[in-house]
């Protein structure tokens, strides 16, 4: 059954990097232009579970949590997104783009000092994007474009792991490790890298460019165990279900 | 992640699928330690308050699947040891966890999710000194309790009805199943009357 879908299912693309390298901008001018292109687009943003992120934000506000269990809630929220939102969208053939997928409490995590290798089961099995967009950034202009906005929130900034009470100062240093580990990750996982500190326009032409040159390669393994947990349980997936009992 | 050692302190777990048997085995073997004046005290599923937040929330938003359950029950087993079980331990006190790691375990197994997925997400909590199954047959195999009573009635009353459904009396034996294994290993025995009359303190 899951075979069968591939042809017909939708794409996955993550955009991922640090804050202020650009990503909401450029996912929003690449939704437009996919739509344009003819593609149904879902956008799936990180943290952004109806279930999972009251209680995050509840208690990132009393900056009750270790980094453990900040990533254990970020890997439940992730599971949530995927399980709920995105696998039904992507059944259904549409275009989803991640503003941040599961690279981002990744990097961040990692940065925090907890091991990778740990943060990867947990967030087992991993669901491959399609294509991941890695928007490259100095700490400089990540922490440059940070601050010309709101101050970032306590686990944004790192205050949790570098105890700076400026959270402008904190996030100068803590950037510096999560590009450091999204270095690293963009190595191992072979993200595209797009250079974020290029005029706005030119990165998301060199983007189509990159979309456009892209040949479709089917789930990976990982891929399939994610879709067929899925539709063992989901009610999301239990229409899915039915059919495939009739026609079987 | 690399696991931490459980201090001076001695960490005891209690496992089962009934959160209410939970509660009195937890409460009778704590007065074992009690009546002799040893320090400590019980370290209960949900300290952290993130299964009774997401009670409060509407069920339509809360078709969360086995996994994201068993991830929020780390959490939350993340929580109860950075405040509950560790000072403790460090303290050298006694500290009974009911349930610990092996009821998520067991659950995450009845559901079909693999042993070494779950075995490695808990690598961060301690091994305890001890660790017991509460006995569990007839009437009360039966008995689905209400959410908040435990881990195992919460997702029974989360987990959609046409999926594994995991207050039946069949789930619950399969959870059971995985405790006597562990039993079978010297790994998690039956607590009885002469177990707690018999612990050291």
């Amino acid at each position: 059954m899951v075979r069968a879908r591939e042809k017909k299912r939708g794409l996955l693309i993550a955009f991922e990097g640090p804050t202020g390298a650009g990503t909401s901008t450029q996912r929003r001018l690449f939704k437009v232009w996919l739509e344009q292109q003819g593609h149904e687009v879902v956008t799936s943003k990180w943290i952004s579970s109806r279930a999972i992120r009251p209680l995050m934000k509840a208690r990132a506000r009393l900056h009750a949590l270790s980094a453990e269990e900040l990533c254990l809630l970020q890997a439940a929220d992730f599971r949530h997104r995927l399980e709920t939102q995105i696998l039904p969208a992507l059944w259904q053939g549409k275009t989803v783009v991640a503003d941040r997928f599961l690279f981002a409490s990744l990097a961040r995590a990692s940065a925090r000092g907890l091991d990778l290798d740990w943060l990867l089961f947990a967030h087992a099995p991993l669901f491959w994007p399609d294509l991941v967009f890695y928007f490259s950034v100095s700490p400089t202009t990540s922490t440059t474009r940070v601050a010309a906005g709101h101050a970032p929130k306590f686990y944004d900034a790192g205050q949790d792991v570098t105890n700076i009470a400026d959270p402008i100062a904190s996030y100068r240093r803590f950037v510096g490790r999560m590009i450091k580990e999204y270095e690293s990750l963009s190595l191992i996982f072979q993200f595209v890298t797009v250079d974020g500190e290029q005029p706005i326009y030119e990165q998301h032409r060199r983007m189509r460019q990159l979309f456009e040159e892209q040949r479709r390669q089917p789930w990976g393994q990982g891929n399939l165990e994610a879709v067929v947990e899925w539709l063992a349980w989901s009610p999301a997936a239990a229409e899915v279900r039915r059919g495939a009992s009739i026609r079987g | 992640m690399a696991r931490r050692s459980a201090g001076k302190g001695r960490l005891i777990a209690v496992e089962g699928t009934r959160g209410h048997d939970l509660r009195d085995a937890a409460a009778e073997l704590w007065q074992r330690f009690e009546a002799r004046e040893v320090h400590g005290g019980v370290s209960s599923w949900d300290a952290s308050g993130i299964f009774s937040d997401l009670r409060v929330e509407k069920r339509k938003h809360l078709s969360l699947s086995p996994r994201t359950l068993v991830l929020l029950y780390a959490a939350d087993l993340v929580f109860r040891l950075r405040w509950q079980i560790r000072p403790a331990l460090d303290q050298g006190q006694v500290i009974i966890a009911a349930p610990y790691v092996d009821t998520a375990v067991a659950f995450g197994v009845a559901e079909g999710l693999s042993r070494s997925w779950l075995t490695k997400l808990f690598a961060f909590a301690p091994p305890p000194a001890a660790c017991y199954r509460i006995k569990e047959r007839g009437k009360a195999l039966r008995s689905k309790g209400k959410p908040l009573d435990g881990f195992v009635e919460f997702c029974a009353a989360i987990l959609a009805d046409d999926v594994a459904a995991a207050g039946s009396v069949e789930f619950r034996r399969e959870m059971l199943a995985y405790l006597e294994e562990l039993d079978g290993k010297n790994r998690c025995p039956r607590l009885t009357r002469r177990v707690i009359s018999s612990q050291p303190v």
